[in-house]
């Protein structure tokens, strides 16, 4: 069941049923014996979003509680090397991703190897992208570091595609008191797009379904012993297929192929909080648009963000980040001279300042606020049809806030 | 006369520091284990990757079952910054990767001492930490190189 999910709305009653069940029991007879084999865990999170300048969240532009995210989860310790773990959530992000409910993970999680060195652990199901430092959580509001991850890298147009797959991940991680702590990964799966998931990334008038053909994953993560760096490198490769619905189908059958090479640091001090990853992708398109088109584009991006820890409960970010569609179209004047001037050369790019704050009342209830100032429109969706009528301005902005409670 | 007080000065240093002492050892935090777990000594290192849900399973092959006070609990913040020399923040961002991502468990979190005494004491495979241990016979205390 856990590995099948194609009668979706089905699978997703039964997961929920099953978690709210095990959560009723968490609740009402919990003990030492079942919180030994049961763990019940979750988040609720609500927010205010006000756009200005880009339909990022909303065609109307204006201030929008279309920032919703919720997520239970489960796992069941079924013996030393066994366990089964599964988590859904609800989310509404408006115009960044579809809205809905999805089986986030649903995994059999052996330990096929541990001892007091290495660990070595093989995930089958649905697992979770593991590879880049925000990925594994990026829907999981207090475990982020903004409400709006860096949109070059974390690309909510993606969020689909790049969250994980149906198939095998591997995670084997090695500890030496000289060397320090190295942590590999390994996923390869597939997984089928929904039609709003299709609309979201290729637009209003793709009426077929999208299919991604498979998805391989690999990252080295190194912290040297008792270092506070961590420093990290992975590889993506996935391909992404699109077939035309029927004759009406404004596009025709396509492939997306897509290619990241990425880079991340990390530094984690009392007080201070660096973190930073810089990627390059490749990313081809055969058809879609007419049978025999082919583009292909080589993107580059990075971040650099900081936060202070002013005390135990409040803390600051500040990130700037810069995002561009072609490295060699840094300021998208190819783009805009290859379209006769239909797409403004600021789709080409996106560069975004990041200032905000959170504030803990406890150690399970947080507010979180920021402002971004942007410039260049690359990171909106469709990807393949930029709406020129609702972006018309090369600079935007927008704030956020969202109260968010987890256990 | 200035003699006097000097050397009597001298011995109430001695004495401070012998207090001291004294008391850290006495009131530190302990790390303890179940009576069943037969590891009398850890690294510093080897705690980390317990407590980093990293090593899983005692050499015995029993499942570490590991307690923890609330990320806000000052027991909590001595046992990371002495015996993990670590920041709380670090140990809440990979439970929470753990938890949310379905990589791993963390963690069980309880309630007071007195609670994590209780449970460590009557779990096979348990690993906790507690102020000051006086009720050394119900738990094996740890000893961290």
């Amino acid at each position: 069941m856990l590995l099948k999910l194609n009668n979706k709305t089905q699978c997703y009653k039964t997961i929920l049923l099953l978690m709210l069940s095990f959560a009723f029991n968490y609740c009402v007879v919990a003990n030492d014996e079942f919180d030994k084999t049961w763990q019940v865990h979750g988040f609720v999170a609500q927010g205010m979003i006000n756009v200005n300048g880009s339909n990022f969240v909303n065609d109307e532009q204006n201030l929008s509680l279309k920032l919703t995210e919720v997520g239970i989860n489960t796992s069941y310790q079924h013996s030393t090397n066994l366990r089964f773990t599964a988590q859904v959530v609800y989310l509404n992000g408006g115009n960044r991703y579809s809205k809905g409910a999805r089986v986030d993970y649903a995994l059999i999680d052996w330990t096929a190897y541990n001892d007091e060195n290495w660990l070595v652990k093989v995930y089958l199901g649905r697992y979770k992208n593991n590879h880049w430092l925000y990925s594994s959580t990026r829907d999981v509001p207090h475990t982020r570091p903004s409400i709006i991850l860096p949109q070059s890298l974390y690309f909510d147009g993606f969020r689909d595609i790049a969250m994980g797959a149906d198939g095998i991940a591997i995670n084997l991680n090695y500890s030496a008191e000289s060397l320090g702590d190295f942590d590999f990964n390994f996923s390869y799966g597939s997984s089928e797009l929904s039609s709003k998931e299709v609309k979201v990334l290729l637009g209003e008038h793709a009426l077929g379904s999208g299919k991604k053909k498979f998805t391989a994953q690999a990252s080295l993560n190194w912290q040297p012993e008792y270092s506070q760096w961590r420093f990290g490198l992975s590889l993506l490769d996935s391909d992404f297929n699109y077939h035309q619905h029927h004759q009406q189908d404004f596009f025709s059958d396509g492939t997306f192929s897509f290619q990241q090479y990425s880079i991340s640091a990390l530094f984690e001090g009392e007080y201070w909080q660096f973190s930073s990853e810089a990627f390059q992708q490749n990313f081809s398109q055969d058809g879609f648009f007419f049978p025999g088109f082919h583009q292909r584009n080589i993107g580059q991006g990075a971040y650099a963000q900081f936060q202070y820890k002013y005390n135990d409960q409040l803390k600051f970010l500040s990130r700037l980040e810069l995002s561009y569609a072609d490295k060699n179209d840094r300021n998208g004047k190819k783009l805009e001279r290859k379209t006769d001037g239909v797409v403004p050369r600021y789709f080409g790019y996106q560069h975004d300042i990041t200032l905000g704050a959170s504030f803990d009342f406890n150690d399970k209830l947080r507010l979180q606020i920021e402002y971004h100032k942007i410039k260049g429109t690359s990171r909106l969706t469709p990807i393949t049809a930029p709406n020129k009528l609702l972006n018309k301005n090369e600079s935007w902005s927008l704030w956020a806030l969202q109260l968010m409670y987890w256990f | 006369m200035y003699k006097d007080i000097g050397i009597n000065l001298i011995f109430l240093r001695l004495f401070l520091f012998v207090v001291i002492f004294i008391s850290n050892a006495a009131f530190g935090v302990s790390v303890i284990s179940h009576k069943s777990v037969d590891v009398k000594s850890l690294t510093t290192s080897q705690l980390r990757r317990i407590y980093t849900m990293r090593q899983l399973q005692w050499s015995s092959n029993v499942r570490i079952k590991v307690y923890v006070l609330s990320s806000n609990h000052l027991t909590h913040k001595n046992f990371c910054k002495e015996n993990l020399r670590i920041f709380p923040y670090q140990l809440d961002r990979i439970w929470n990767k753990l938890t949310f991502s379905g990589l791993g468990v963390a963690p069980t979190v309880v309630k007071n001492q007195a609670e994590l005494l209780r449970i460590v004491s009557t779990t096979p495979g348990a690993i906790g930490y507690i102020d000051n241990v006086n009720k050394e016979g119900h738990v094996n205390v740890i000893e961290i190189k």
